[in-house]
């Protein structure tokens, strides 16, 4: 049972509408045991609806795993970067912290580290994940290089992302517009203010005349 | 031999010739040693030798030695206040004697996991000492009714043999073994309906140690059932059944999922970090600002991050961009370790986001937007719900001490 | 009669809304478990689902990913709509309001409760008059069962006052859609969106009330389309929108009459279409002549350049889809808004073509079924009208009775309360329907619930409505029972039963007819199946708008779906059994049994209308009292009056609670920061929620949804004034003020989703 080289997970999370079908599916998973994994934000919620959907992004070299010191987290030999083992897992918050993508989550009560895992006991069995099989806007996609090509022609995916000097490469791929590098700089996001649109003030007859002393 | 196999290597001998010698004095010269259980005392030596070198490799790898290093020199502290201690102390109540972390997962887990580790350390604490002639029972010159308790070659109490004191004593590896076997059972249920379980687990990895507990029970629950009741019928066969039984888990034991008893003390040192982390200097995200986890935290994942070889370094290019969104005086990013897990995933949204602007729609939205010297919010999960959203305090408060 | 005190604690502990949670109930499963293939139980998109069942009680779902509606998508709702099932709020017996009881209630023998529901009603129409006793259906019941409460109010109660609340969803687009095309369903399949230039989205939160509608305008996008948001709120769809128009609430008419304007003036209109096809356009463009973009900027609070934008954007498109919803159709000229949006669409030519297309979003799980079959008050099986003396006779004929012994038209909705107000009106039968948290100015509501002489309830939870009620009886949940529905495509699925009624609970078909016996009126009223309903359904529709003929659960079941008319006769009279279906409306050369071949629309020159869209102000202006514009709406976590989602705990901890959203320069003036406590106030009534501070809505704007129920109801402001074609409530423009408050004193004793 391994997941099938050909299957591949796409992210666009410029299409993401926020609205919970993957947080909501992901905890249906069997193996997730209630627990939803996966990570949805709303970026800056006075400002924009705009939400940060993000998956595990299954690195080749994966941190996580790394800076554990209890050895805990494994990487499956089709490349999938398990959940904690929970026998080993001593909730010490590395994995959380040092995550590039910011992708586990702690579990404080049950002192264990959760992640996404690909939904490893559907992908490795044929399934789609729950959360690429629901998601409405298909932010978050689950299939081949040839249906993301044919569904996608303004779309490349790249598996290449930079933190500052550092270079990571994952199973999980992100989808970009077909002119852009073939590499995501993750910092360029520190200062952006997103894409949105301003509701202008400006062509509003002022509301407030006359009322300011009311 | 490179250095990184020769040191555990040492410690492995160390610690193996160590119990040896324990042994030879402990049994008074191997007077109390019960030459039968000789196949035994070799498999734990073995087990003690693997057990050693498998620890001490761990400890090398760069996170490990960090926590080790840590968590020692934090217990020694001076000016280790009562609090902590009192904090430690229930720690180890709870989650070390009473499995709390395991009862959160489920009921039944929680029951699973403490029948097969009281019933295996309370099998442990009875044999051992027997095994290594360590602890012997010798009868009382002149009072046939009372044996007497030597430990390490040193008499102690003396108790009546047809006591019921007596009865729990002589019989406390079959109160054992049914606390494992009981486990086991929970365990192998488990494991068998669950449709999660069945594609995550491995057979060498979870079934294995349940497979060699269960044997190293019921063959020794067969020992007592024959000499008890069946006059000793098949008593050497069962003998050497159950004695293979046991070498074979205690060869096992440095290599599988057993191994995670002696790691998991670890956890202890973690939690004294954490205490301390909590109540020390807070490292500050450089791109909201908020508190996200202790300064010595992020300090020592930059140390160890680049010890692996990760150089999340940041030549920060986004200084003017955090400075255009009005920050006073914008701290240089310098690393990546410095900004906070919410701000990285809105990061990378955002990043991908910016390289469609132009391409399908919606405008850059105005930096002005912003009022001038402050920073982008903190990013806040979209579902609050607990098990939905965030897992714990420390998600909900984006605070990892 | 006392009535409960709907804020008895006791009556909560006993009946809810309680929270329910996966993790309460899911042991280890087991291997005997089975899939049944159904669909959500939720809106008007009717995605594909299968639920996982075990020991008869539904334990999950597994997406439906050969349904080529979803594909296996699904939102939370729908992700979380197996937590109904083996609820512990669920009514399994009868109850009878007692007022000796702690809870108000005590149960009662199901057929004890039948007996005195006849009784009753009995007792109603014998003193007062058939008239006197009403009945109020739903738009999520399947289409046989609203067949089933039409025939049942038509024939067996022969009273004229049956309606639905369908009337508080999508009457304005089935009025606009007959004024214009003369048939009333979503006019294209939702493939049409994926080879559309420019897709126009007015008035709908696509990304929370029709959440999977998104992929297919995300796939339009990749194959190049442009998409124009109108909406007063910077929803997430609009977030990324091409174009986005921040509408003032009430004003969308001013803004299609602006852009048909520009149409004209710039003859980005197709001339061969208009006159092929269309009447009327020459007065459209006197009509709009006043509608210059200065003066649509001045009434619609949209820059000027936006709307010239948008105009060319839609003017000089090849193919487009436009689309709208709730958000221009919630008002007191909620028609003309709706006819408005379909000027613009004839005069572009673009429809009844592949990739150009226009549809309403329904609302309601069989929004679409629910409004064809004869339970809306003016209305008879197949589209047809109670008022016309040749549908009266059809359907006399099928039922086997005396055209003459048909009541003639009654009254919508809201209306039956203000006969109920004025004592006309007695007695009331209401399934699948909870006025109490639905109606505006629902105040009034709760006042009539407590004057009716006597109320029966059909419900599976004690809703906040049937709190009021002498007499509830346990119905059954979607995944009891089978039947159809169409959904917002037109497309007439299937929905098939994966587990038993629990207790005494009984099918609300089962319960109708049982009702119908206790009366000594059964005749007519004896199926033995939802399928037997249905094969009298299709004979009822035959030859009408909504022919339904040619459908049967095994063609559903084959073609995952049939899109109506699927008629079982030709135009010459010729039987077509086989006939598949009828995919997209108003292809050029398609036949309709109105215009008989003269053309594609169904009026009997075949041609589609212009209509005059008058725009006129809300009826409710801001003033210098109440200055700020009230709009509500939904939010993706819970479905109209969240009977069902207050009781599914996931869904509860992602929205516990309704917030106002205000901008923040409102926000300054008030003095209120995120997460104060906001007391918001109309003529009718006030709520007293926490603010969201957002620069995602309008200033002169605040909005709140209104799922919620009691003191949390947004509904107890709104205003009931009603479209005066389709009567639907003027839900989206309301004036209000808004005061910084404390939190409310009694909140302390209810939960987040009282």
């Amino acid at each position: 049972m391994a997941v099938a080289s050909d299957l591949h997970f796409y992210v666009d999370a410029a299409r993401c509408i926020g609205c919970n079908a993957c947080v909501q599916a992901c905890s249906e998973c069997d193996s997730h045991k209630g627990q939803s994994m996966i990570q949805l934000d709303l970026i800056d919620a006075l400002r924009s609806p705009q939400t940060a959907p993000v998956v595990c992004m299954h690195c080749d070299s994966p941190t996580c795993a790394e800076v554990c010191p209890a050895d805990a987290i494994k990487r499956t030999e089709d490349g999938v970067v398990l959940s904690a083992r929970k026998p080993r897992c001593i909730a010490c918050n590395n994995c959380v912290l040092a995550c590039p993508f910011g992708v586990p989550k702690m579990n404080t009560e049950m002192g264990l580290m959760m992640k996404c895992d690909m939904c490893y006991d559907r992908t490795s069995v044929g399934k789609k994940p729950m959360c690429a099989s629901v998601c409405p806007s298909q932010a978050l996609f689950y299939g081949t290089r040839e249906e993301i090509e044919r569904l996608r022609p303004r779309s490349q995916a790249i598996q290449t992302f930079r933190f500052g000097r550092q270079t990571i490469t994952t199973r999980v791929r992100m989808l970009v517009p077909r002119e852009a590098p073939a590499r995501l700089s993750v910092t360029d996001g520190f200062g952006d203010p997103g894409i949105g649109h301003e509701v202008d003030e400006d062509v509003f007859t002022n509301i407030f005349v006359g009322r300011e002393s009311a | 031999m490179q250095r990184g196999v020769l040191k555990p290597t040492v410690y492995a001998f160390v610690a193996t010739a160590v119990l040896g010698a324990l042994i030879v004095l402990g049994s008074r010269n191997l007077a109390h040693f019960d030459a039968a259980l000789v196949a035994y005392t070799f498999a734990i030596l073995f087990a003690t030798f693997g057990l050693t070198y498998r620890y001490v490799m761990w400890l090398q790898r760069p996170p490990t030695r960090l926590y080790w290093r840590r968590g020692w020199r934090l217990l020694f502290a001076r000016g280790l206040r009562l609090r902590r201690l009192g904090r430690g102390v229930r720690r180890v109540a709870a989650d070390m004697v009473a499995n709390r972390f395991i009862f959160k997962r489920g009921r039944v887990r929680g029951l699973t996991h403490l029948c097969i580790m009281w019933g295996t350390l309370l099998a442990a604490a009875i044999t051992f000492p027997l095994v290594f002639g360590w602890l012997h029972f010798a009868p009382v010159p002149g009072d046939l009714s009372l044996y007497r308790v030597v430990v390490f070659g040193f008499p102690t109490f003396t108790f009546p043999i047809e006591s019921l004191g007596a009865f729990i004593l002589f019989h406390g590896l079959v109160w054992a073994s049914f606390l494992v076997i009981i486990g086991v059972m929970l365990a192998m249920r488990r494991r068998m309906r669950e449709g999660g379980a069945a594609t995550l687990q491995r057979f060498a990895e979870d079934f294995l140690p349940l497979f060699l507990l269960f044997a190293v029970s019921v063959t020794g629950l067969m020992l007592t059932a024959s000499y008890t009741w069946m006059k000793g019928a098949g008593y050497d066969f069962i003998a050497i059944l159950h004695a293979i039984t046991v070498i074979a888990t205690f060869l096992w034991l440095p290599f599988g999922k057993l191994f995670h008893i002696f790691q998991r003390p670890a956890q202890l040192g973690v939690g004294l970090y954490k205490d301390l982390g909590h109540d020390g200097p807070h490292a500050a995200c450089r791109r909201c600002g908020a508190a996200f986890t202790s300064l010595a935290h992020v300090h020592d994942l930059i140390a160890v991050t680049a010890e692996l070889g990760y150089d999340y370094r940041v030549e920060d290019p986004a200084a003017p961009a955090i400075a255009a969104l009005g920050a006073t005086t914008p701290p240089a990013v310098e690393h990546y370790q410095w900004i906070c897990p919410p701000c990285r995933r809105a990061s990378l949204a955002l990043a991908q986001g910016r390289l469609w602007a132009g391409v399908r729609g919606g405008d850059t939205l105005a930096v002005a937007a912003h009022p001038p010297s402050a920073r982008p919010p903190t990013p806040r999960y979209a579902n609050p719900g607990r098990a939905e959203g965030p897992l714990g305090d420390e998600d909900a408060h984006n605070f990892h001490p | 009669m006392p009535v409960p005190d709907p804020e008895n604690l006791a009556l909560l502990a006993r009946f809810g809304p309680h929270r329910a949670y996966e993790r309460d109930r899911r042991e280890a499963p087991g291997a005997d478990e089975h899939l049944v293939k159904t669909h959500c139980c939720f809106c008007g998109q009717q995605c594909g689902i299968q639920l996982k069942v075990r020991d008869d009680a539904v334990v999950g779902f597994e997406p439906w990913y050969d349904f080529p509606f979803n594909k296996g998508k699904l939102c939370p709702k729908g992700i979380k709509r197996y937590l109904q099932n083996q609820h512990p709020d669920r009514l399994v017996r009868a109850y009878a309001k007692d007022a000796s009881a702690r809870e108000g209630f005590r149960a009662l023998a199901y057929d004890e409760a039948i007996t005195r529901v006849a009784a009753e009603i009995t007792r109603i129409q014998t003193r007062f008059g058939r008239d006197a006793f009403a009945v109020l259906s739903g738009a999520s019941l399947t289409t046989e069962k609203t067949y089933l409460m039409g025939k049942f109010a038509h024939m067996a109660l022969r009273t004229a006052n049956i309606d639905y609340n369908g009337r508080l969803c999508m009457v304005s687009a089935g009025a606009g859609n007959k004024k214009a095309f003369g048939v009333d369903r979503g006019a294209n399949p939702w493939d049409d969106l994926l080879g559309a230039e420019v897709i126009f989205i007015a008035g709908a939160n696509i990304a929370e009330c029709a959440p999977i509608t998104t992929d297919y305008v995300w796939q339009a996008r990749e194959r190049g389309a442009r998409i124009i948001v109108v909406d007063p709120r910077l929803t997430p769809l609009a977030r990324t929108a091409d174009l986005f128009l921040p509408v003032k609430p009430g004003r969308d008419v001013a803004l299609f009459n602006g852009i048909v304007h520009l149409m004209i003036a710039n003859d980005w209109v197709d001339r061969a279409f208009i006159e092929e096809h269309t009447v009327g356009f020459d007065a459209l463009t006197a009509h709009v002549a006043e509608w210059t973009p200065a003066h649509t900027a001045e009434v619609t609070g949209i820059a000027e350049p936006l709307i010239r934008q948008a105009a060319e954007l839609w003017g000089r498109a090849k193919t487009s889809f436009l689309m709208h919803a709730r958000g221009i159709e919630h008002h007191s000229h909620g028609v003309q808004n709706v006819l408005g949006a379909i000027n613009m669409v004839l005069a572009s030519g673009r429809i009844g073509r592949e990739f150009c297309g226009y549809a309403t979003i329904t609302g309601q799980a069989n929004g679409q079924g629910g409004r064809e079959h004869g339970q809306k008050c003016d209305q008879l099986p197949g589209g047809r009208d109670l008022a016309n003396p040749e549908h009266r006779a059809y359907i006399a004929g099928v039922w086997g009775i005396a055209p003459e012994e048909l009541p003639q038209p009654g009254v919508d909705a809201y209306e039956i309360f203000r006969k109920v107000d004025q004592g006309e009106i007695r007695g009331l039968l209401s399934i699948c329907f909870n006025p109490l948290v639905s109606l505006p100015d629902n105040n009034f509501i709760r006042a009539m619930l407590e004057k009716l002489e006597f109320y029966v309830a059909i419900d599976f939870f004690m809703s906040e409505t049937a709190r009021y009620a002498d007499v509830v009886l346990p119905g059954s949940l979607h995944e009891e029972d089978e039947g159809t529905v169409t959904q917002v495509e037109g497309r007439v699925i299937k929905i098939n039963k994966a587990v038993p009624c629990p207790g005494e609970a009984r099918q609300d078909w089962v319960i109708i007819q049982d009702i119908a016996r206790a009366l000594g009126r059964e005749r007519g009223l004896t199926f033995a199946s939802p399928e037997a309903i249905f094969d009298e359904l299709r004979v009822a529709s035959r030859g009408g708008v909504c022919d339904y003929s040619a459908i049967t659960y095994a063609k559903i079941e084959q073609q995952y779906g049939v899109f109506w008319p699927c008629p079982d006769t030709g135009p010459d009279g010729e039987p077509t059994p086989g006939h598949r279906g009828t995919v997209r409306l108003f292809e050029p050369g398609s036949w309709n049994p109105i215009a008989r071949g003269a053309g594609p629309f169904y009026f009997p020159d075949g041609k589609a209308r212009f209509n005059l869209s008058q725009y006129s102000p809300p009826r409710e202006e801001v003033d210098g009292d109440y200055p700020i514009i009230l709009t509500t709406g939904r939010v993706v976590s819970h479905f109209l009056s969240g009977n069902q989602t207050r009781r599914i705990g996931p869904l509860v901890d992602h929205c516990p609670e309704p917030r106002v959203e205000v901008h923040p320069r409102l926000a300054e003036h008030l003095g209120v920061i995120d997460g104060d406590w906001v007391r918001v106030s109309s003529r009718r009534g006030e709520c007293t929620v926490q603010a969201s501070v957002v620069r995602t809505i309008r200033p002169d704007t605040v909005f709140i949804p209104y799922h919620w129920a009691g003191r949390k109801s947004v509904n107890q402001l709104t205003i009931a004034a009603q479209d005066p074609i389709s009567k639907i409530p003027e839900y989206k423009v309301c004036a209000v003020k808004l005061e910084k408050a404390a939190a409310p004193a009694d909140r302390a004793d209810l939960e987040p989703q009282q």
